[in-house]
């Protein structure tokens, strides 16, 4: 049973170095949006599910977002817990939901990302309508269970949902073809730790 | 059949394309930021704090702290009563999170805004006073007026 399950983490969480990408976007997911806290929109869980679908895919196309979002979900919770218990469930379920159809999207087009340009512009046209989608889909949410009880039409909401869509997709065009790149690489090429068994094993000017 | 294009150049193109996309998303929030108040004096202006189960009233005969942010922080100043608050760069603006040591969600109740009675449908330090100008903080459940 212990084998079998250890086989399962194994095939789940793959090598090494998916691994630690694996963390290292959940780690770039919760301390990005943390610093971006004060630009509203402006976050970088978007970024991680997206990479972690299409570079990583395994476990980590759920584990990412869902890992980031325990995290940053708490901290909402915290803030605007007074909604209440219904509503903050029903508003985490969209959003959750949302980043982790992000990555499932990602896990779609992996077939065709590599350490290439089109693969950065390919990830980063995908990112535009996806955050149009993420955008419309929690702002259902948050209808349903903020504003609809206040007497808020779905044509008000969408009509102030608008402008925070804008921050979103700025925020994708800045950060999905700056991780896309950095990730793109580090999964195609590793990092210099990597080749460490044909470095020089003692420095260069002794005999 | 079209020459298939170099990685340089498709990236030079990707750049232009995407730099001349995030300048033109750039632009547009810019342009849908609030405008800032300008400063300059009002008279006869007053400020009500409804708490759960406290009140203060504030009313300076003429102050230069023209906004309903303004205004508040000027109270807190004067009686010494707290106020946090987060500062939003985009959009730009407060969101008051307590007032006297009640915090936003105690109760389901958050901190909101009336100007003369209307609900405030822009950030705190975005809404200019007037002269007589009337302002209601209340700790209050549900967005009365919209």
């Amino acid at each position: 049973m212990a084998g079998r399950l250890r086989r399962a983490a194994v095939a789940g969480l793959g090598d090494a170095r998916t691994r630690i990408l694996g963390v290292f976007l959940i780690v770039v997911a919760v301390l990005g949006t943390v610093v971006l806290r004060a630009f509203a929109n402006f976050e970088t869980v978007f970024v991680a599910a997206l990479l972690a679908g299409s570079l990583l895919g395994r476990w980590w196309t759920i584990l990412v977002p869902v890992a980031a979002l325990a995290v940053l979900q708490s901290l909402d919770w915290t803030t605007y817990g007074g909604y209440g218990l219904q509503a903050m469930i029903g508003l985490s379920f969209f959003i959750v939901s949302g980043y982790v159809f992000v990555g499932i999207l990602g896990r779609r087009v992996r077939p065709r990302i590599m350490f290439r340009v089109s693969s950065v512009a390919l990830l980063t046209t995908i990112s535009v309508p996806l955050t149009i989608a993420y955008d419309l889909w929690t702002a259902s949410g948050e209808w349903y269970f903020i504003t609809r009880p206040l007497g808020i039409t779905w044509d008000l909401m969408l009509k102030g949902q608008l402008p925070f869509t804008l921050y979103h997709l700025l925020s994708s065009l800045i950060f999905v073809p700056l991780f896309g790149t950095a990730f793109l690489f580090l999964h195609a090429y590793g990092w210099p730790a990597r080749f460490r068994g044909i470095a020089p094993s003692r420095p260069m000017d002794r005999p | 059949m079209a020459p298939r294009l170099t990685e340089r150049t498709q990236a030079v193109l990707f750049a232009a394309v995407l730099m001349t996309a995030i300048a033109g998303l750039y632009g547009t929030t810019i342009l849908l930021q609030p405008a800032p108040v300008r400063v300059h004096a009002v008279g006869s202006v007053r400020l009500d704090v409804e708490g759960a189960g406290w009140s203060i009233r504030y009313a300076p005969d003429a102050t230069n702290n023209n906004t309903v942010f303004g205004l508040l922080l000027e109270a807190s100043a004067k009686f010494g009563f707290t106020v946090a608050y987060l500062t939003y760069q985009i959009p730009q603006g407060v969101f008051v999170t307590a007032i006297n040591g009640s915090m936003n969600g105690e109760g389901g109740r958050y901190w909101q805004y009336w100007v003369n009675g209307a609900y405030g449908t822009v950030a705190a330090d975005h809404a200019a006073l007037h002269d007589d100008d009337v302002v209601l903080w209340s700790f209050a459940a549900s967005v009365e007026g919209l």
